[in-house]
């Protein structure tokens, strides 16, 4: 199959890529460019461990051809950080044993970060509808919920701000 | 105030850092040069003799560099109960006949995925169909399919535990209740799947990446089937995506992969699709119980018996130690005049079942905790106080079989009661089921036949004071790495973070028996906190020669303070003590050594862990759609160790155990899976999840480091029958098969409303 | 693995339209690909030219006009549609059967064109936008023409789409006086595909009899079917339990269900009676209060 050029934009950072079309999203993020935060588990569309950011929009990078994602912004759980300093939402999940396993984590916390960009004050509920997505088979959830409610709460403002 | 500098107090995860980063590197990731893509090829039959492979065609495909079969093995039959040769029945590339739909039969290795998977397409295998059985009464009769030759009848293993004179009691009994239930399978669901990386090398040492919860394991069965010396293997696993139970045994993966790889001398990977782990991982075990309870009018226990069949599927793996198990844990956690169980482990053409997280206490639970509520409920009696009646108490002896060390069961009825009466009245949708159950902390007998002692400890303490804690223990999730770090620390005297702990790669790491069974707290716990005693001792002897005093003061280190016990505020800084022993030792690290294995502490476990569950459950009388409404868990641990750990790892027990109750159907026809992919095979998401508050009751476990004991998976044993009681109290109907789906629940109460209508 | 195939993106729609009449027998149409790249990847689909049209903003909007009702594009996602105020003013129905479709991350990607196109009879959207007397456009380089939602689906999995044609526009009238929309599915898990589902339109009459009535039945054949007999059960009648529980049997046999591993033909009847019956009741009520 013949192989064409993609420019893509991950965490802030340009790639040239060449690649065949029908390369997933994930397998440009995770063996191309060599982010390896980013998981799969299934084949479905069903369990959310490879989410990742379009444009501030949690999609599930196993259903996107990485050709459609060509001048769009996608952040990677290893874009979350900035220079070593932890986003308020990976502070979270530490300070409530958000995670167990860890496998799920990446998918997770970036549905959590793009919820609580959309929605900075989300209800449990909401929350809950939020990561509906992200299948976790170690924490039954409820520690994930703490984590985004406490950042909801203003727990990990930053001074100053 | 807390007795404790360290123990029960919040801290971080040691990993956590790794895990929230995306830094956490699993076999899933790993990449090393010159790596070739392996892919299996599965059986389609369920029983069939192998008559002729033909790779050539997959062969002359470009980018494919081998093809491995039976053919290219030993041969040898290996299992995990290697004391038992004749339960090593497994070949996982079979020599001569396939056994189950999914059984590897050829493995290729190539440049890409992609081309491994073509090429799979291009190996022509010529079988000859045999006639299959799937379920085990089926199994078990005169004219079934022999499944393994010398196994009469297809009955793979039995289990017979007794005590007491069973028929004495049923006489002194008042009531009886039979009843039958068919309990269902269950996938593990690990999100990271099976994955190994294997790479042999012409110096004859073969390293394996593998996702894996018993790194020594695997290399002693490696060593035995691929004939190599368990020295010259090497398992590494420092991050594991969930184990459950899956992972501590050889898979597809890891063996199809070292084949693969001696074959070709170069590294081979191999990662299992979703769909691979659902047809081709063993599973919880499937089990058919017949239970025959007696007890008095006024409620005590008198005598039990039960006989169980389960579906063992093709091959034993774990399933004789489920067996016994589940007999075992069926009488817990009461006390019973007379007891007998009699299990019968049957092979059947269908994907072998092993062991799951409750390794068969919640198929036992779902039979006895429902069965018990319903003679409560025939006699009129409160079902609490009838099992409060009859429980374990701290120093009961099962007889014949363990003695009790600590037990907080009794406790744990006051608290779910006075839950239970502040709810009030519910609406007539809802209600609140109970169960009971109990857990070991670790098992005592020994069928992998380790020579080791069961968990080992290395503490290396560095000149500016760090720590290095080698285990074998294995971390999957469950936060074993932060709790032996925090018994360690609080052990030394020192904070979690001057310990980096070591795990996960058996070239570096003392063996240990691995993360199943809930035994590491209990174990390796205990091996780490003789490590860090001999460490400190080791210290201390410079910090009395310096100290010079009064032979009957004694020294000790706390938040990194050596002082004199007495007089706490004289001291100095532990860091200072260990340059000086550092140098006093003529520049060698202090290192301690630690080591645990059960002894007189009986044949089973050598402390059992007591929880009682309560969970509000509300269903849809017209569609029988059942929702988790709340819950409360009274659960003895003994002492908790890893706060934060500990309350994932209940409320993660939760959620598979709710799982195994309602939600995880796994049906087979003709033994094939129908819904091997998570559309159909339903996992509970966020939306579906209670809260799940857990009541800690205080005990102190004499055998467990600082009193603990196991948790995480005791808490997979009660949630099934506590919602099919919950059901049974909303509407009356006895649900006698797990998962509880809504069509069971519309059935049952037609079924009643008929018979209703019959009476009149 | 997905096959090979040649990668085609049209900048505008009439170069798509142009790219499907050279291709028209061995090319597919990928927009959000959420159920298309699944059945790729199994190989249970190849092709031998995939047309993107994922990037045609133009076919991304959502109109509303007194008259027409809504115009909604082909390449309008699911969450904007779950977002829309407009819609939400006039079909909230809609922003209800979206937010329990599937996770954010399919309906941030997915495209309700591509939804509509798929025709799985175990969705959501086609059934309500049935029920709401929706109409479908599809175009291909001759012209275009538009088609009743409902006589779209042909069979298990087969629209009526010509294979040089595109569903550019889904088409919703204006909402009617006295007329509410609900929907409901079972399920075992909130935002999983539908065991069954039931999608239920009441228009009422000033004195509360029920002047027209459309109930659509989804995952309970192998197209999402009108349960025509429900609807005459209901129609010039007053609510009642009665005439709830008869439409409800009605739909009930209207339905073509199958027996699978989430239910048996006779349960999944079962559940359309008793969602028929809840759902005709909540569309109801919701039109008692306009």
């Amino acid at each position: 199959m013949e192989k064409r050029l993609l420019k893509l934009k991950v965490n802030g950072q340009e790639y040239e890529l060449y690649i065949t079309p029908k390369t997933l999203l994930v397998e440009v993020i995770r063996d191309h460019i060599g982010l390896t935060g980013t998981k799969r588990g299934c084949e479905t569309v069903s369990c959310g461990a490879c989410t990742v950011m379009i444009d501030d929009m949690a999609v599930k990078s196993c259903s996107i051809l990485a050709v459609q994602a060509e001048g769009r912004h996608i952040t990677t759980v290893e874009g979350l950080e900035r220079n070593g300093r932890l986003a308020p939402i990976q502070k979270a999940f530490l300070d409530h044993g958000s995670y167990q396993c860890g496998f799920c984590t990446p998918g997770m916390l970036i549905s959590c970060e793009a919820l609580l960009k959309e929605n900075p004050t989300p209800t449990k509920e909401e929350i809950r509808e939020g990561i509906e997505g992200n299948i976790c088979r170690c924490t039954g959830y409820n520690s994930i919920v703490r984590a985004v409610e406490a950042v909801a709460k203003g727990d990990y403002r930053e001074e100053g701000t | 105030m807390s007795k404790y500098s360290v123990i029960n107090t919040h801290v971080h995860n040691v990993d956590g850092i790794a895990k929230v980063t995306g830094r956490a590197t699993y076999t899933f990731d790993v990449k090393l040069p010159g790596m070739l893509y392996g892919k299996i090829l599965r059986s389609p039959h369920p029983h069939a003799k192998i008559v002729n492979i033909d790779s050539s065609k997959a062969l002359e495909l470009p980018g494919v560099i081998g093809v491995v079969t039976g053919k290219d093995t030993l041969g040898i039959k290996q299992g995990i109960w290697r004391r038992y040769q004749d339960l090593c029945d497994e070949q996982i590339l079979p020599v001569d006949k396939v056994r189950y739909i999914g059984e590897p039969v050829a493995a290729v290795a190539a440049l890409s995925e992609e081309i491994a998977e073509q090429a799979i397409d291009l190996i022509e295998v010529q079988y000859e169909v045999l006639p299959a059985v799937y379920e085990p009464m089926e199994a078990i009769k005169k004219e079934a399919p022999e499944i393994h030759q010398g196994f009469e009848r297809n009955i793979n293993v039995t289990r017979h535990i007794e005590w007491g004179d069973v028929e004495e009691a049923f006489e002194e009994a008042d009531y009886i209740r039979e009843d039958w239930f068919k309990c269902g399978g269950q996938a593990h669901m690990c999100m990271e799947t099976r994955a190994a990386v294997s790479s042999y090398t012409p110096d004859g040492k073969l390293t394996v990446y593998h996702s894996t919860q018993a790194p020594y394991y695997m290399q002693g069965l490696l060593a035995g089937v691929l004939g190599l010396k368990e020295g010259n293997i090497r398992v590494i696993s420092h991050y594991v995506g969930g184990g459950f139970g899956g992972k501590f045994e050889l898979d597809g993966a890891i063996f199809c992969s070292a084949v693969l790889s001696m074959k070709l001398f170069r590294p081979v990977k191999i990662v299992f699709t979703r769909e691979e782990d659902f047809i081709a991982t063993k599973r919880r075990t499937p089990m058919f119980y017949y239970v025959r309870t007696g007890v008095k009018k006024d409620g005590t226990f008198c005598a039990r018996e039960a006989k169980v069949f389960t579906n063992g599927g093709a091959y034993t793996g774990m399933g004789a130690t489920a067996l016994y198990l589940t007999g075992f844990f069926h009488s817990f956690p009461y006390r019973w005049k007379g007891y007998r169980y009699d299990g019968y482990r049957v092979y059947t053409n269908t994907l072998p079942s092993s062991a799951m997280r409750g390794f068969g206490a919640p198929q036992a639970m779902f039979c006895s905790e429902q069965q018990i509520e319903w003679i409560a409920a025939d006699l009129g009696l409160d079902s609490l106080e009838m099992r409060r009646k009859n429980a374990h108490y701290t120093g009961y002896e099962v007889p014949d079989q363990a003695t009790v060390g600590s037990c907080g069961i009794n406790q744990c009825f006051d608290t779910v009661k006075d839950w239970t009466k502040k709810k009030g009245k519910l609406p007539g949708n809802r209600a609140i089921g109970f169960s009971a159950a109990g857990f070991m902390s670790g098992g005592i007998f020994n069928w992998f036949d380790a020579p080791y002692a069961f968990s080992s400890a290395v503490v290396t303490i560095n000149n500016d004071g760090t720590v290095e804690l080698h285990v074998g223990a294995q971390d999957i999730g469950q936060g074993s790495n932060t709790t032996l770090a925090i018994i360690c620390a609080e052990t030394l005297g020192v904070k979690v973070e001057d310990i980096k702990v070591h795990s996960g790669d058996t070239d570096h790491c003392p063996a240990d028996l691995g993360a199943w069974g809930s035994r590491q707290t209990l174990m390796a716990g205990n091996a780490v906190k003789m490590a860090a005693e001999d460490a400190k001792r080791q210290l201390l002897e410079f910090a009395y020669a310096q100290s010079g005093s009064n032979i009957v003061y004694d020294l000790d280190i706390k938040n990194r303070w050596v002082h004199a016990i007495a007089r706490p505020e004289r001291g100095y800084d532990y860091a200072e003590l260990v340059k000086k022993a550092t140098r006093g030792k003529d520049g060698q690290r202090i290192v301690g050594r630690g080591y645990y294995t059960p002894h007189r502490k009986g044949m089973i476990s050598p402390a059992y862990s007591y929880m009682l569950q309560a969970v509000e459950v509300e269903v849809d009388k017209e569609t029988g759609r059942i929702k988790l409404v709340d819950s409360l868990t009274a659960h003895d641990c003994g002492q908790p160790i890893n706060h934060l750990g500990l309350i994932g790892q209940l409320e993660g027990a939760f959620s598979m155990a709710a799982g195994y109750g309602y939600l995880e159907y796994m049906p087979y026809e003709d033994g094939k899976l129908m819904n091997p992919n998570l559309v159909d095979y339903k996992v509970i998401r966020a939306t579906e999840m209670p809260e799940v508050p857990v009541a800690e009751i205080e005990t102190y476990e004499p055998e467990g480091p600082y009193g603990a004991k196991e948790a995480g998976e005791g808490l997979t044993n009660p949630t099934a029958a506590a919602i099919g009681n919950a059901i049974f109290h909303a509407f009356g109907v006895q649900m006698k098969e797990c998962p509880i789906r809504p069509e069971m629940v519309v059935n049952a109460l037609k079924e009643k409303e008929a018979m209703g209508e019959k009476g009149g | 693995m997905i096959h090979d195939f040649t990668y085609l993106k049209p900048g505008t729609l009439q170069e798509a339209l142009s790219m499907l009449s050279d291709h028209k027998d061995e090319c597919k149409i990928i927009c959000g690909g959420q159920s298309l790249l699944i059945v790729m990847r199994q190989g249970l689909l190849v092709t031998d030219y995939l047309i993107d049209i994922k990037g045609l903003k133009e076919l991304s909007y959502i109109t509303y006009d007194e008259k027409e009702g809504f115009k909604i594009g082909a390449t309008t996602t699911h969450r904007m549609i779950e977002t829309s105020g407009l819609i939400k003013q006039r079909f909230p129905v809609l922003i209800a059967v979206e937010k329990r479709l599937a996770s954010i991350q399919v309906r941030n990607w997915g495209t309700v064109g591509g939804n509509l196109a798929h025709g799985d009879s175990s969705g959501d959207l086609a059934p309500t936008l049935i029920a709401l007397g929706a109409r479908i456009k599809l175009a291909s380089s001759k012209g275009s023409r538009v088609v009743p939602l409902e006589e779209f689906y042909t069979g298990l999995f087969e629209t009526a789409l010509g294979k040089d044609e595109l569903v550019v526009e889904v088409q919703v009238p204006p909402a009617r006086p006295g007329r509410a929309t609900a929907y409901e599915k079972f399920n075992l898990i909130r935002n999983d595909q539908a065991i069954v589902g039931v999608a239920a339109a009441v228009t009422l009459e000033k004195g509360g009899a029920c002047k027209e009535a459309r109930v659509v039945l989804s995952n309970a054949g192998v197209t999402p079917i009108r349960a025509k007999s429900a609807e005459m059960v209901l129609i010039g009648k007053k609510l009642a339990d009665a005439l709830l529980l008869k439409a409800g049997e009605a739909a009930a046999g209207d339905a073509d269900p199958v027996s699978d591993i989430h239910a048996s033909e006779e349960y999944r009847r079962h559940l359309i009676k008793v969602l028929t019956k809840r759902i005709v009741r909540q569309a109801w009520e919701q039109a008692t209060h306009l």
